[in-house]
């Protein structure tokens, strides 16, 4: 079930209306059951494996709380334990292949398929979400959960299952349990999250996702540099709009549940520094690795090496942070690659400190401020490309963009005939012109951002009259509605990883 | 839960301004797009088909019946007949046998098998009553596989469904709003092949004719040497016409053409393609291709047709009049529409059709 899809719609609203219905007592085996339902519309299987990883971490939480020694022995069980399941499941493409390989020589065949293992979709989110909650209960940040039920949902609850965010047990678990209730005012802020978000996914993010031809990713070689420039810039603006978006349906809906979701995005592409882009870029990621692998390295290489300028202090941490990250995303080299760029950016930033003091961003001159951000979205861009493709090929792609004779220019009399009627062609990359189509759905989406910006607010759009958010919404479903005719279908990009 | 509802008015308020603006903004891109100023800038309409030159012949047809007051003939095939038969030649020549000017339309659309032409059929037909229906046929017709990745998507169409009475939202839409008829041809804006495809369409759309031809500008080269089984450019064609069989569900759409139109008043020619004599090598040889022909003209008999085999043209279109095997180009689109419109004195006369009745006398 596509959580755009209007089956989803329905599925939810009869979710919501249904759990406040209910005494508090039922509403978490409610919510269990429609978690369970939901993922069930995906496969049998998968609800199998987060019910066996939660029954597996619950456990081990059990078993962390009461033991008295050997607790880091059982914290790092714990952790094997979740990056195996990640590894054996998520990761089976790099290994199944040799190991069918391995068995037909040893005499056992396994037939076509018959080592396929199925890729939980989510699981990538759940991982680190286990791994912190056993990290909190074996520091003792949080007690145990006692209650199998309570920790199951946390593990399965439905809007955050597919790509997070990642939330963590402390927070979300107390949550669970207290009351709820949901004034006007929040389900209003709720319904415009949704709102933002479809249009954030249907309208900005599966447009520019579908205006990108595959073949860029592929053989760039074949395409004019402005283009190539182009389409990055809408890679780009997809990727964080799609993302975002589905953050804010899920916060969104999470939040008719009474249950608030943390915010994933802070306009990100508004960031002055590296640093920075990383607290508004994947948030609940990003402060994951920070407090599970940059904190506790920095901690322990300061031991080490007590000086700051330290040349492993100020390299290793944010290194090793953003490889794991790569890696998180997914076993390829392009991945490591794109990890190690943000780290080696962090590091860079990291070591022009050593000689002037820091001063906060808000500080700086304007003109400063912006030159910054600009500087960082070229950085944050060009990331992109090893992200998204080969390196062989990503390396093709820059080529192109940065060499004069990868632009090509445009024959702009050819055009200027076809307009008039005087030829016709059979494919329009014969005029080589820039494919302008990206700054119809640039526009409105640098729009939304710096509404949200200036508003420093992201459902800024409740303070309207209510004659303008009907005009908005009216034309909302007309574009959706025109969107929908198109021969087009993109899923969510995070549900890959 | 009596929270969630608090603002409850504010609610209703919001949900009824919201319907109230949409209604209004299609209200008036519909009024906007039923001017003939907006006609007129932004001539091209779509009803979401999958098929653009499909569209392309709908709205050309439409437009045709507005301004000549009906359609005497529609012809009706694949992307032989597009490209193959100019109907304002075959007229002309009619004409000048008999003083009567038919109106006739080339409903031609690449792609299109007799499977998806028997519903096209029963559209036309029903929609526009012709005198006389002349459906173009060719020997891959009859290939059960053949045509079958533009035949489903076709299918598949939500108007097409309407049409044949299966009412949808979308598609009785698609078929009775201006406004939308107008964004359709640009819906897929958003897909990266749009400027290609789009950049095609406006060619094809200029091509077309006001009667429906559109001419083909290639010319065929070593038509008349037979294909080599071995040559690898020749293997698919091979593979996808060689064993040749006629499938009996095509043959039933075949049947079934010919039943509508009668109960439906309309007179059916099935008229055979004079593709180039090579082509047969492909199907099995000169044989097989009489043993269809046999096939063919028995079934068309026995239901009350008439077929017209393709030696009654062949030998009038010249060797430059082809744009490959099968295909005429705008040198042999002449010959065969001349030759056709002196066939059609012919077959008018025998079947007594009344065209001048319906047709417009010039």
């Amino acid at each position: 079930m596509s959580i755009t899809s209007l089956v989803f719609v329905i599925f939810c609203t009869a979710s919501i209306l249904v759990y406040w219905r209910l005494p508090q007592q039922h509403r978490i085996l409610w919510l269990f059951i429609v978690s369970m339902a939901f993922i069930l519309t995906w496969s049998w299987n998968l609800a199998g494996i987060l019910l066996v990883v939660a029954t597996v971490n619950f456990l081990l939480g059990r078993w962390l709380g009461l033991a008295k020694d050997r607790r880091r022995v059982l914290l790092w069980i714990g952790i094997g334990f979740n990056v195996m399941a990640l590894v054996a499941l998520k990761y089976s493409d790099f290994y199944v292949g040799a190991l069918t390989r391995l068995l037909g020589k040893m005499g056992v065949h396994t037939g076509a398929g018959g080592l396929l293992l199925l890729v939980p979709i989510g699981l990538s989110f759940i991982a680190v979400q286990m791994i912190s909650y056993l990290v909190d209960v074996h520091n003792r940040i949080l007690k145990p959960e006692a209650h199998w039920l309570d920790f199951s949902l946390y593990v399965v609850y439905f809007p955050k299952m597919l790509s997070g965010p990642v939330e963590r047990a402390r927070i979300i678990l107390p949550m669970l349990k207290q009351p709820k209730t949901l004034d006007a005012q929040a389900a209003e802020r709720n319904f415009w999250l949704i709102v933002v978000g479809v249009i954030r996914k249907i309208v900005l993010a599966d447009a520019l996702s579908s205006i990108i031809p595959a073949a860029i990713f592929l053989h760039p070689e074949t395409f004019a540099g402005q283009n190539l420039l182009l389409y990055l810039l809408a890679y780009a603006f997809g990727i964080y709009n799609d993302f975002a978006g589905y953050t804010s349906i899920v916060r969104g809906i999470s939040g008719f549940f009474g249950i608030e979701l943390t915010n994933n995005f802070k306009l990100p592409y508004f960031s002055r520094s590296i640093s920075e882009f990383w607290e508004r870029w994947h948030i609940s990621l990003s402060n994951w690795l920070r407090d599970t692998i940059f904190f506790p390295i920095s901690r322990a290489l300061l031991k080490k090496f007590p000086r700051r300028e330290a040349v492993v202090n100020l390299v290793v941490p944010p290194m090793v942070t953003m490889l794991v990250s790569g890696m998180w995303h997914g076993l390829g080299w392009n991945f490591l690659f794109w990890g190690g760029l943000h780290g080696f950016y962090l590091i860079i930033e990291r070591v022009s400190t050593l000689w002037s003091p820091r001063k906060l961003l808000d500080e700086l001159p304007k003109w400063r401020q912006v030159l910054s951000a600009l500087g960082v979205f070229v950085l944050v861009v060009l990331a992109w490309i090893p992200f998204r493709m080969a390196l062989p090929t990503g390396w093709l792609y820059l080529v192109r963009i940065f060499t004069p004779s990868g632009w090509i220019k445009p024959d702009l009399w050819l055009f200027r005939m076809y307009i008039i009627g005087k030829v016709y062609v059979n494919s329009w990359t014969e005029f080589n012109l820039p494919d302008i189509r990206i700054f119809i759905v640039f526009i409105p989406a640098l729009l939304l951002d710096w509404k949200q910006y200036r508003h420093k607010e992201e459902t800024f759009m409740t303070k309207w009259p209510v004659w303008v958010k009907a005009l908005c919404l009216a034309v909302l479903v007309l574009v959706i509605f025109l969107l929908a005719c198109a021969e087009t279908g993109t899923p969510f990009i995070y549900q890959g990883f | 839960m009596t929270q969630i509802f608090a603002n409850k008015k504010s609610f209703w308020l919001l949900l009824i301004l919201t319907v109230t603006f949409l209604c209004v903004l299609c209200t008036s891109l519909e009024l906007l797009a039923r001017t003939s100023w907006f006609e007129k800038v932004f001539p091209y309409r779509s009803v979401g088909n999958s098929d653009y030159q499909f569209e392309i012949k709908w709205f050309r047809l439409q437009d045709y019946v507005k301004q000549h007051g009906g359609v005497d003939i529609i012809i009706l095939g694949s992307s032989l007949v597009n490209t193959g038969l100019n109907p304002d030649i075959v007229a002309q020549t009619y004409y000048q046998q008999t003083g009567v000017h038919p109106r006739i339309f080339n409903f031609g659309v690449e792609g299109m098998t007799i499977s998806p032409n028997s519903v096209i059929a029963k559209l036309l037909v029903e929609r526009y009553h012709p005198a006389l229906l002349i459906y173009v046929t060719e020997m891959r017709d009859y290939i059960a596989g053949n045509g079958l990745e533009y035949e489903t998507p076709f299918l598949r169409d939500p108007w097409l469904r309407e049409q044949t009475g299966n009412f949808n939202l979308v598609g009785w839409l698609a078929g009775h709003s201006a406004a939308l008829q107008h964004y359709l041809p640009f819906r897929n804006w958003v897909r990266s092949d749009f400027p290609d495809t789009l950049a095609l369409y406006f060619k094809r759309y200029q091509q077309t004719s006001a009667s429906g031809y559109e001419p083909d500008s290639a010319i065929g080269v070593n038509i008349d040497v037979p294909p080599n089984p071995d040559d690898p450019a020749e293997a698919q064609n091979f593979k996808d016409y060689g064993n040749y069989q006629v499938a009996a569900a095509r043959l039933e759409d075949l049947k079934s053409i010919l039943d509508f139109s009668k109960n439906q008043g309309t007179t059916v020619w099935v008229v055979e393609m004079p593709v180039h004599p090579t082509f047969y090598v492909y199907v099995g040889g000169e044989k097989v291709h009489q043993q269809f022909q046999q096939n063919i003209s028995s079934l068309v008999a026995a239901k009350g047709g008439s077929f017209l085999p393709a030696e009654a043209c062949l030998s009038v279109i010249p060797l430059n009049g082809r744009s490959n095997r099968w295909h005429l180009n705008y040198i042999g689109a002449p010959y065969f529409s001349n030759c056709l419109g002196s066939q059609l004195v012919g077959f008018v006369d025998q079947q007594q059709i009344k065209l001048t009745k319906l047709g417009a006398s010039k």
